[in-house]
């Protein structure tokens, strides 16, 4: 339950005010830089160069090199990217649970975010890295890591992994969904919806509500996802046709238009540079093909947020602080269970809600409509 | 047929709505002052402190008025004339009717106090002009008064205390919410209140109220208190000023009296739904139901009636919830109140002997708290405090006369709470004393 009020509408970073732009401007700079700014040395080279002085080595694998002048400068820009999305996940964590952190559900389920990152999402990969092993980002799955199975990854994955990533992508992860709700993967382990949770928890009440929006997520986000899967056959087509084949051209060239618009300018530079003006989770809305999949198996499975009946008093907030864009109020005033493809779980609507309308559930018992019956009691 | 629906908010439009949803061909108006758009009066304290805007608070998409064909009328009401069947509006023109709904809800009980009204200082927490009357006045810095232990009076202290204003929670009573909390329940709660810093007085009846220097003193028993305003939250009234001298007949409460079916006792074709209303409750007693939900039943009730069936509104048993600053509140059944013992909550026969027992316990250093009550040896009443539990459980139960063993061996079927939280469990400190 939400502890004292959110002067959100006071705060102009909050609210779409000229702070929110800026804020925006920076973000948006950052990913295009980040996405089509130039790659430093190649890992391979920097090593060889660097091999005898332990120092360098180690600056190295953290991001970092030490110029020829002695100044320090920015080498590998991806560990620096993850060791900033990790301090961003952490700062945003703690202001998050500063508002929120009365609720056990919403302590849980950010410490599990934050440390996914910080372990499964910077550490391991590092150590990894140091080790001469190839590194792997172990808690994301196809099709949300789309190039999973691109041959530059396949041509050196050990079994084991091939295993684990196969094995999770394809029944892990839907079985979790199916028991549990889509909420496994987007509120307690997927790193940008870690970021959304925590470092956005200030704008996620900018979703749009409309049923518009709602009409245009349906068919964005199905068709990236029959995008990346029409990509996974493309992959799969292209390892097995012979040489010189026509196919291979059209992957190439399919591969490198989903990773540019998909991969670095939707997921990337939009989905995280909107935050502060078209709310936190834009990306997991219109466009994530893992969400597409992971709702589909939600619908048929058993998590549900269940409606305490007739007790809402209609006040807004749980819509409000949607992230998702869920009118979560009109199934409440309507009685009706809340069963939506998109609902990542958060508990946020839960938790605002001040009559304890709402309770995330995964009970198989009750389905929609079995708290109906009109209790007349006499004494 | 011309359906005139007097107040847009969730009487009315779910009135509007049920006649609608019945009649596809009838004209159907309505008319209201305060917004264009239904909004949640009971959200007001979230606008108020910048949790959400008043369009995050509108419970029906901005297009109902047209996909539902209601024509808008955005006016002050200032007179029925039953007889010609027409409204007065404050712009000047009329609008006739066929037939009525009067869903204009309540406005915020004035203080006795003589003179406090004539000068600027007085203030609710009712309407949306209220919002806008406190929302210009409250400067953080200043101090004020909350007049008025009950649900409105703390969810205003609230919000005033956020903005950064010294409050003093005044409330007349012993201890706080007297008709629904016992005197443990509420000093939790009153702790819980003081602990945010807040000057919570219970048993402080204010004698009157003088304009000093700028100040408003509020005199008490043995002390005056200057603050910058007062709030009055001594409960609400029915809106119903204009209807005086019309003809339609209005309880000493100035409620609209309504028949079984919602209809006007004196004036046929006029109907009244929500806080406005004079109703008939379980108890058999006739007062009005100042809450949300019920206003929602009333509106769609008095649609069927307007349309001509044959509708007997009778409300089900009492539950209801609340929030205390940070302390959610659930009660469902019957829990009798000692501070004004069976005031309107006629149980059995009068003079009826029963055995009445009270199972207790707070959770220790917590403010969670769970009260049961027993009528001869059977379940008939909960509060809970710190929690979230499901209301229709407890009515389940109390239909099916359980005994208290059972019900505190099966309380967890009954929580609403999120995950991870601790389940509900006896606690050795428990008690179970005799009476209500
Ligand atoms: C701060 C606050 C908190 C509350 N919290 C809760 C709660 O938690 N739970 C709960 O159950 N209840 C709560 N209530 C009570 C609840 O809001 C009311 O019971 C409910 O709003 C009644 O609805 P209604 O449709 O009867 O009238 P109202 O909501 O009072 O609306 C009256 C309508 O009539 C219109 N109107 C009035 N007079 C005229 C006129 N002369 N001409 C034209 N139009 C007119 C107004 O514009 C408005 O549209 C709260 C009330 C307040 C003020
Ligand atoms: S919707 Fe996609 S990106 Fe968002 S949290 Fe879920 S899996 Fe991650
Ligand atoms: S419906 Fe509730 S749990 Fe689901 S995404 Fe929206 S706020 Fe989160
Ligand atoms: S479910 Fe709760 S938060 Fe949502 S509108 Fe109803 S009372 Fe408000």
């Amino acid at each position: 339950m939400q502890a004292g009020l959110l002067d959100t509408h006071h705060n102009a970073v909050s609210t779409r005010r000229s702070p929110a732009w800026v804020v925006t401007g920076l973000l948006v700079a950052f990913y295009l830089l980040l996405y089509f700014g130039k790659e430093d040395y190649n890992a391979t080279d920097a090593a060889v160069r660097y091999a005898r002085d332990p120092l360098n080595l180690m600056l190295v694998k953290l991001g970092w090199k030490l110029n020829d002048n002695g100044s320090l400068w920015v080498f590998n820009k991806w560990y620096l990217y993850a060791g900033l999305y990790t301090l961003g996940m952490a700062v945003g964590g703690y202001f998050m649970l500063r508002k929120h952190g009365n609720s056990t559900y919403h302590r849980y389920r950010t410490y599990s975010l934050v440390a996914v990152q910080a372990v499964l999402g910077l550490m391991l990969p590092l150590v990894l890295d140091f080790l001469g092993r190839p590194a792997w980002y172990f808690s994301y799955f196809f099709p949300l890591k789309y190039d999973l199975f691109f041959p530059y990854n396949m041509d050196h994955m050990q079994p084991t992994v091939m295993a684990w990533f196969i094995v999770m992508s394809f029944v892990g992860l839907p079985l979790l969904v199916y028991f549990k709700g889509k909420r496994v993967y987007c509120s307690w382990i997927c790193g940008c919806g870690g970021l959304a949770e925590t470092f956005g928890d200030p704008w996620r009440h900018l979703s749009d509500k409309s049923s518009r929006a709602w009409r245009i997520e349906q068919v964005s986000i199905h068709s990236v996802l029959f995008a990346a899967f029409a990509m996974l056959g493309l992959v799969i087509a292209d390892g097995l046709a012979p040489e010189g084949h026509a196919i291979h051209n059209f992957a190439n060239s399919y591969k490198g238009m989903y990773s540019l618009a998909i991969g670095s300018i939707f997921s990337g530079v939009l989905g995280t540079g909107l935050y502060p003006v078209g709310g936190t989770r834009v990306w997991c809305r219109f466009g994530c093909p893992m969400a597409a999949m992971l709702g589909l198996i939600q619908k048929f499975g058993r998590f549900r947020i269940a409606v305490k009946k007739d007790m809402c008093i209609s006040c807004g907030n749980c819509s409000t602080y949607c992230e998702m864009g869920i009118d979560v109020r009109s199934y409440a005033m309507q009685n009706r269970d809340i069963k939506r493809a998109s609902c990542v779980g958060c508990g946020m609507c839960a938790h605002v809600c001040p009559r304890g309308v709402l309770q995330l559930v995964t009970r198989r018992d009750a389905g929609p409509g079995q708290h109906t019956q009109e209790w007349t009691v006499d004494l | 047929m011309h359906f005139v629906v007097v107040g847009n908010s969730i009487a009315g439009i779910e009135a509007a709505i049920a006649l609608r949803n019945r009649d596809a061909h009838a004209k159907i108006t309505v008319v209201s002052y305060e917004h264009d758009h239904p909004f949640a009066r009971v959200a007001l304290m979230y606008i108020f402190c910048g949790q959400m805007r008043l369009q995050d608070t509108e419970f029906y998409d901005r297009e109902l008025y047209a996909r539902m064909r209601f024509e808008r009328v955005r006016d002050l009401v200032t007179g029925v004339d039953p007889v010609a069947k027409r409204l007065s509006l404050k712009s000047g023109s009329y609008l006739h009717y066929d037939r009525l709904l009067l869903a204009v809800g309540s406005v915020g009980r004035r203080l006795p106090w003589p003179g406090a009204y004539d000068q600027p200082g007085m203030h609710h927490f009712v309407t949306l002009p209220d919002l806008e009357g406190v929302n210009a006045m409250a400067k953080p810095g200043m101090t004020c008064a909350v007049v008025g232990g009950g649900l409105i009076g703390v969810e205003s202290a609230e919000v005033l205390h956020l903005r950064g204003l010294k409050v003093h929670f005044l409330i007349r009573e012993p201890w706080y919410f007297p008709v629904a909390l016992d005197n443990a329940e509420a000093e939790v709660v009153a702790a819980h209140i003081r602990h945010h810093g807040l000057d919570c007085r219970t048993a402080t009846p204010i004698d009157g109220m003088e304009r000093k220097g700028g100040k408003m003193v509020l005199k008490m028993p043995d002390e005056e208190l200057p603050v910058d305003f007062v709030v009055g939250a001594i409960g609400v009234v029915p809106n119903t000023k204009f209807l005086e001298g019309s003809g339609i007949a209005l309880t000493p409460g100035g409620a609209i009296d309504t028949a079984d079916n919602l209809e006007s006792v004196s004036t046929p074709d006029v109907f009244a739904a929500g806080d406005c209303a004079n109703v008939t409750w379980p108890d058999g007693s006739r007062r009005p139901e100042q809450i949300w939900y019920t206003s929602r039943d009333q509106g769609r009730a008095a649609a069927r009636a307007m349309l001509g069936d044959d509708v007997k509104y009778r409300r089900g048993t009492w539950y209801n919830s609340a929030k205390f600053f940070d302390i959610e509140y659930t009660t469902a059944g019957f829990i009798p109140f000692a501070a004004k013992p069976h005031k309107h909550q006629g149980v059995g026969a009068p003079g009826e002997e029963a055995h009445w027992q009270t199972w207790y316990q707070q959770v220790p250093g917590q403010a969670i708290t769970q009260r049961i009550v027993c009528k001869d040896g059977r379940f008939v009443g909960f509060n809970g405090l710190g929690t979230r539990w499901d209301h229709q459980v407890f009515m389940r139960w109390i239909h099916e006369r359980r005994a208290l063993d059972w019900v505190l061996a099966h309380m967890n079927e009954a929580r609403f709470d999120e995950e991870f939280v601790e389940p509900f469990r006896v606690l050795p400190s428990a008690t179970l004393v005799d009476g209500a």
